[in-house]
């Protein structure tokens, strides 16, 4: 045995007398695999096994110098089958099935062995077994490898229309993305209207630009590109089919007014409407009508009704005139076939609990509700009053509903505290803080932070800024976090805000405040059957997880269903507008030629072994799940005919349903062969660690 | 992790390759640990697998299989209800062989089912503990 560099272990005589040549090469990851698994044990337990002619390591196989090893070795040594034992095959196989193919192999003389997810990873603490469990699924890929077949793949048609769920500030970029590469975009609101989570702000960092303004820009495009179809009140009811060929059913809410209805009818409905409800889009600090536009610009400029608050009591449509309101209108259901889906399902802010940072005491509002008392077209017109009374000293208190710790902070509903950092709330309320100094320069302003995490480019500035201006900034760690209490004595202040000040040494400090603004977290929110519906994996943050977050940052382990914005975690426009942009590419790569390549594991017969029916009753075409994928042929041979199973491979979808009553053992489904399994068990039971 | 029956035991478990492996996949994306006697093969669906298979490899020495299927949000038609079907009649195989049942179990594992993956796992080395 000798030894060259990146651990190779050069295998003496294995291989030989015309069998399988197997290169096998085993992934450090970095240490996520090493730092458990003693991969230098496993190649040297692999090199002993049959037909592997060479047994390597590599810190990273992914890498360009990985996966050249590999090419290098095909070439070199005459491999004609792979494997890599790396992360999830859901990661890496099509990339090493790539580099095999750049090699000259056909890809499918390729077999990956999981040992990441679901050894050194799942097996931390036991170090040997996970090394010991490493060798042994090494050997069964191997085993697989010695059997496997040059492949072709199947090729079937895919729509070229996407369905972007979600009409926020994601949605709608990842839309028109889609929609100038030629695709068709049905994109689904569920609300009665577009805009999401950034229509409620105002200016926005780090550019000071207006949501209001970038929202009206995007709807603009969005509402005459003649490839986006827009839908509002629009839920998605069931999902089927697979990458490139899903089909929706989704349900179209009436939004109970026609679309010709004038401003002036409109105005007329929503003053004669005697209902009202919370406003939802001002968080519940002003009321608005059970019809109701929720700004004067909303998208699209139409009210509409909130079904839950209206009692169809008609006297809207007795103020609109005949033909505005239609209170009857049934909901309708749409069908849609589409080849990918981008999930732009946004985010919900964190909702204190009473009592939490004062939270339900008169003059303690959360940054949204804030956000919104800054607009002058807010519910307070933008003035700054708690109770009628102007505001004189104002507290931010960061870190509320973020960044918790298990022990201190008391659970959500589903037992879980949210431990992440939401990202965007230091520079969003240092912008707040900022625009109080601006607009209203009598005002005091406090700010009571844990760490200043303005990370992006230009939000520092906010930092310094609000330093200049006059804000006082207090630091208070995990343990000991502000207390707000009602002030007692105290005529210019209702509320006192308590806290020890770690850049004073620990000082015990109370500030007066009238205006206490807690600084909420980013929560993922409630997506309903969405996720049961399409299978979406959700990360222990609750936020829809994808493969991986630097190879496949947009991509879900569901094929052809990609992620774009908050609904995978904190973010501000700017990454999401980023993030929106790398799904539509995505999504429009995979749906560029209008078909797809799929791997070609369907089921084939060997027609030396096929019986016709003779002895068996054509149990596979009884068996088949699939509609009529496998009939019964006549062949012709040495003058003599004779009846043959025949897989009709555009229809097969590989499920085996015939490959397991064939008494014959004729049919197989390529990729999933019996004998690669049954070698796969043997191999797992015999290998020598 | 380890112990005695661990060591001893040496469990298969079958994995759609759609649902249960993704779910296999996730519980190690999220670091919760299980015995590393529990070896994952991906499989389209497992109704592929005639009876023989199962008894084969319980000869080989196999101590429990597990079948994680997607339940019946199996993506083909029919399969689901056939493979329940199966792994009946592979029981009753079993109970001829003075094989226990529990031996093989079939279950649902979703692509987020990391709870009950790791229940089905522990469970599978309760009954071959009890067996032993």
């Amino acid at each position: 045995m000798s030894r060259k560099g990146s651990g190779e272990l050069r295998s003496g005589g294995s291989g030989g007398n015309g069998g399988p040549r197997v290169g096998v090469y085993i992934c450090h990851c970095g240490g996520n695999i090493s730092d458990v698994v003693a991969v230098e044990h496993v190649v040297e337990a692999v090199r002993k096994l049959p037909c592997v002619v060479i047994a390597r390591r590599h810190m990273f196989m992914c890498s360009d110098p990985g996966q050249n090893l590999v090419l290098e070795d095909v070439v070199n040594e005459k491999l004609d089958r792979v494997v890599v034992a790396a992360c999830s095959p859901t990661l890496h196989e099509l990339t090493f099935r790539d580099t095999l193919r750049r090699a000259g192999l056909n890809p499918y003389l390729y077999e990956h062995a999981n040992i990441r997810e679901q050894v050194s990873w799942a097996s931390k603490s036991d170090p040997e077994g996970a090394t010991d469990k490493a060798i042994r699924l090494v050997a069964a890929a191997v085993a697989k490898a010695c059997r496997l077949r040059p492949l072709e793949p199947l090729r079937v048609g895919a729509s070229r229309r996407v369905a972007v769920i979600g009409g926020g500030i994601a949605g709608l970029r990842s839309a028109l993305d889609l929609a100038s590469q030629g695709l068709a975009v049905a994109l689904l609101e569920r609300s009665p209207f577009f805009g999401g989570r950034a229509a409620q702000l105002d200016q926005v960092f780090p550019t000071s630009d207006r949501a209001s303004d970038l929202l009206a820009e995007l709807m603009a495009k969005a509402s005459v590109d003649p490839n986006i179809s827009l839908y509002t009140g629009a839920e998605v009811a069931s999902t089927s089919g697979y990458i490139g060929n899903f089909h929706m059913k989704v349900t179209l809410h009436p939004r109970g007014v026609r679309e010709g209805i004038t401003p002036d009818q409109a105005r007329a409905a929503i003053e004669a409407c005697p209902e009202t409800a919370a406003s939802e889009f001002d968080y519940g600090l002003a009321r608005r009508k059970a019809i109701y536009q929720p700004c004067p610009d909303c998208h699209p400029p139409l009210p509409a009704i909130d079904w839950e608050t209206c009692t169809r009591c008609g006297k809207c449509a007795e103020a609109a005139g005949e033909g505005a309101i239609a209170l009857e209108a049934p909901a309708r259901e749409i069908d849609l076939d589409v080849g990918a889906i981008v999930l732009a399902t946004g985010f919900d802010p964190y909702e204190p609990r009473t009592g939490e940072y004062g939270y339900g005491e008169h003059g303690v509002v959360t940054l949204p509700q804030f956000i919104r008392m800054l607009n002058e077209r807010g519910p307070t017109a933008g003035r700054l009053t708690v109770d009628g009374r102007p505001v004189r000293n104002i507290a931010f208190i960061h870190c509320v509903g973020s960044r918790q710790v298990d022990g201190i902070h008391a659970p959500g509903p589903d037992g879980k505290v949210n431990d992440y950092c939401s990202r965007v709330c230091c520079t969003a309320t240092l912008q707040a803080a900022k625009e109080v100094r601006d607009r209203f320069p009598d005002v005091n302003v406090f700010d009571f932070y844990q760490d200043i995490r303005t990370y992006g480019r230009g939000h520092e500035t906010y930092y310094e800024d609000t330093s200049k201006q006059g804000v006082l900034f207090f630091r208070w760690t995990a343990d000991a976090p502000p207390v707000v209490e009602a002030a007692t004595g105290d005529p210019d202040a209702a509320l006192v805000v308590k806290v020890k000040d770690t850049l004073t040494w620990g000082e015990e400090v109370e500030v007066p405040a009238d205006l206490v603004v807690l600084s909420t977290g980013i929560m993922p929110r409630d997506i309903g059957s969405l996720v049961e519906m399409l299978k979406l994996p959700r990360g222990a943050d609750r936020f829809l997880q994808e493969v991986h977050p630097k190879l496949r940052p947009v991509e879900l382990a569901v094929g052809g269903v990609f992620l774009a914005g908050t609904c995978q975690g904190p973010m501000d426009i700017t990454e999401s507008a980023a993030a929106a942009s790398a799904a539509a590419v995505k999504a429009s790569a995979l749906l560029a030629k209008g078909h797809i390549e799929l791997d070609p594991f369907v089921a084939g017969v060997d027609e030396a072994l096929c019986t016709g029916g003779v002895g068996c009753n054509s149990v596979c075409v009884e068996e088949c799940g699939a509609q009529h994928a496998i009939s019964l042929v006549e062949r012709r041979e040495g003058g003599e005919t004779r009846l043959v199973a025949e897989v009709n491979r555009a229809v097969c979808g590989g499920c085996g349903m015939c490959v397991a009553v064939c008494p014959s053992r004729a049919i197989q489904v390529e990729g999933w062969r019996l004998d690669q399994f049954e070698s796969m068990v043997d191999a797992l039971l015999t290998v020598e660690g | 992790m380890a112990n005695e029956t661990h060591d001893k035991h040496r469990i298969l478990v079958l994995a759609t390759e759609t649902c249960a492996y993704p779910g296999a996949d996730n519980v190690g994306q999220i670091h919760a640990e299980y015995p590393a006697n529990a070896y994952i093969l991906r499989v389209p669906a497992p109704v592929i697998f005639p009876e023989k298979f199962y008894l084969d490899c319980f000869d080989k020495g196999i101590s429990g299989i597990i079948v994680m299927s997607c339940g019946h949000e199996c993506p083909y038609p029919k399969a689901y209800d056939r493979l329940a079907k199966r792994i009946s009649e592979v029981h009753g195989l079993m109970k001829e062989r003075n094989l226990s049942p529990d031996r093989l179990r079939l279950c649902a594992i979703c692509t987020v089912c990391s709870k009950s993956f790791l229940k089905e796992i522990r469970r599978m080395n309760e009954v071959l503990a009890a067996s032993a």
